[in-house]
């Protein structure tokens, strides 16, 4: 009889010990998949937390007097335009959502506003990011929290700014900063009211935390400006960077400590699972040898058992650990895990990393048993 | 066909060195019924398995059929029991999710399989088992059960057959069939070697040996039957 026949009547006669072997490698496996597949819903959810913290450097001229700048809030020199895109044309960077920005104080409706215009976010040229900020189409504006009650304007009245009519495109919510009281258009239209085209004063962007230095993140990144734009030098908003950074790295710790104590957990579980199948046919295995079959025939049929029962039980495992990730996944990451995927990556390793677990598992009691005498086997059982 | 040469065997346990087997030569001829007899503990299923091929002693030599068994290879050896010697033992030690007929093919490590499940239907029918070839053995009746082993021991055509106790759970009226099986396989020329407690098998037997505390007991201990 072959050693796959010998194989499938065993399972089809010890159903449930089978069965419990085959639940367990899917339980495992299940396990591992879940966590693994809601590990990078809670990785992106993290990121898209720590990046809504808002952005957190300021890239300004480098011949900004910086008393005036803290005095007024934002550079009175200005930089030409295209040196965002030289930025985002640079790759390898921690740069990322690039916001070119016009900033200028002014008087409007009588009272002292911020004019600051933007344009959409750029990305850099090795990234792709979905934006952070809301921006002005051209002819439109957002109006700050406190100007929009004060004046009482709401969304699609129009509003007179230095000879220029603007639509009101939506005014935001509160947010106790200069941003209550800032008017928010296009950049080109910025430019050609206060007459400075092809000029901004300020870049904002977030520092990316994805390249792993153990140097100081600020230093790194005016060592980088320092050769994209060598006339202009960055500002860290430092308690949003530092709150951002710290969260993520904690996260991805975790994570990184998590997910190989469930391989760990997994693989010694798979292994007692082997261990006592061979434990309990001990008795098998003398008789077999009793009979004349060789070691390596014997120990195939336990190791090819181990095999049958980790592929099965790994594609099982897989697809129940991707159901529950997909099912309680967006209950858990509000946001993020609407984009919780299958990672049939994880298949392939679920049905190569559970056979070959269940088999490791099972070499060591099948080769003490196939090695020893075969009445010493059969004595012990 | 079978000579133990000098064969001892003892066992380390935790009360320290138990001597199994001391020195014990025995020379079975072809075509000889033997039945080994001594109290429990005297060593007699050792002696059965180590002579098998299935225990190495801890000195001597056994030699069946001209072959130092234990100079072999552990696959060496486990073919040469497959073609030369069938298995007996006292628990039947059938696989339980194998039908009798499996079983007793199981044996057959080697060969064509419609050869192989034919030969194993013949046997079953020699011993009356045919209805039950498609039964477990766990749908078996002890005797049934053993018949099955006797079968599954003569399948490859062993030269010599080794039975442990094999009536030690059966009733008078099953031992007897089970007796007369290995008869059978005996008077077509076999050698057989039996390790028993009772008497059942002694008209069979060319010779009675008596094994006491590891050693054959001399002078009064070996008896040639008619």
């Amino acid at each position: 009889m072959r050693t796959l026949g010998l194989i499938v009547r065993e399972a089809l006669y010890r159903k449930l010990s089978f069965g419990l072997g085959l639940l367990g490698v899917a339980a495992a496996v299940a396990l591992f998949v879940f966590f693994f597949t809601a590990g990078e819903a809670s990785r992106r959810e993290t990121a898209r937390l720590t990046r809504n913290m808002g952005l957190n450097l300021r890239i300004i001229p480098k011949d900004t007097d910086m008393d005036r700048f803290w005095l007024v809030g934002f550079s009175d020199r200005t930089m030409p335009e295209d040196y965002v895109h030289r930025l985002a044309a640079h790759s390898g960077l921690n740069y990322s959502h690039l916001l070119p920005t016009l900033k200028r104080r002014m008087q409007w409706r009588g009272t002292e506003v911020i004019l600051v215009g933007t344009l959409p976010e750029m990305s850099a040229v090795d990234r792709q990011e979905s934006p952070m900020t809301l921006a002005a189409k051209p002819g439109a504006a957002w109006l700050g929290y406190e100007l929009a009650r004060r004046f009482g304007v709401e969304k699609n009245d129009t509003i007179d700014l230095l000879g220029k009519t603007l639509t009101v495109a939506g005014t935001l919510p509160e947010s106790g900063s200069e941003q209550d009281a800032s008017i928010f258009a296009q950049l080109h239209d910025v430019q050609a009211m206060v007459k400075t085209e092809g000029a901004i004063n300020e870049i904002q962007a977030l520092n990316c935390v994805c390249f792993d230095t153990d140097r100081d993140a600020l230093e790194v990144l005016r060592e980088q400006l320092a050769s994209a734009l060598p006339d202009a030098k960055v500002l860290q908003i430092r308690p949003i960077a530092d709150a951002r950074e710290k969260q993520r790295r904690l996260v991805e710790d975790y994570l990184a400590v998590i997910i190989p104590f469930i391989v760990v957990v997994c693989a010694a579980w798979l292994g007692v699972l082997a261990m006592m199948n061979v434990r309990e046919r001990r008795c098998e295995i003398g008789i077999l040898r009793a009979l004349g079959y060789g070691s390596g025939t014997v120990a195939s049929l336990f190791l090819g058992r181990a095999a049958v029962v980790g592929i099965v039980g790994g594609a099982l495992g897989f697809a129940v650990g991707t159901a529950l990730a997909l099912t309680y996944g967006p209950q858990v990451f509000k946001v993020t895990g609407q984009a919780i995927r299958p990672m049939y990556a994880l298949l392939v390793w679920s049905v190569l990393a559970a056979p070959a677990f269940a088999g490791l598992a099972a070499v060591i009691p099948t080769m003490l048993a196939v090695t020893q005498d075969p009445a010493v086997t059969l004595r012990d059982t | 066909m079978v000579e133990l040469q000098q064969v001892s065997k003892r066992f380390r346990g935790r009360a320290g060195e138990v001597i199994a087997l001391a020195e014990v030569d025995l020379h079975v001829a072809p075509g000889e019924f033997v039945v080994v007899r001594g109290p429990s503990g005297s060593g007699k299923t050792t002696l059965l398995l180590a002579l098998g091929g299935m225990l190495r002693p801890t000195g001597g030599k056994v030699l069946v059929n001209g072959v130092d068994v234990y100079a072999l290879t552990e696959r060496e050896r486990a073919r040469f029991r497959g073609e030369n010697i069938g298995f007996v033992f006292q628990m039947f030690h059938l696989v339980p999710y194998l039908t009798v007929l499996e079983n007793v093919a199981l044996a057959a490590t080697a060969g064509r399989t419609s050869t192989v499940w034919a030969a194993a239907g013949e046997l079953l029918g020699r011993l009356g088992l045919s209805p039950r070839e498609r039964h477990l053995p766990s749908e078996l009746s002890a005797g049934e059960r053993q018949r099955v082993a006797v079968s599954r021991a003569l399948l490859n055509h062993p030269k010599l057959v080794l039975a442990d106790e094999p009536t030690g759970n059966l009733d008078p009226d099953n031992a007897a069939e089970v007796f007369e099986g290995l008869a059978v396989f005996h008077r077509r020329g076999g050698t057989v070697v039996v390790v028993t407690h009772g008497t059942t098998a002694d008209h069979h037997a060319n010779r009675i040996v008596h094994l006491r505390d590891g050693r054959i007991d001399g002078g009064s201990g070996e008896k040639r039957m008619a």
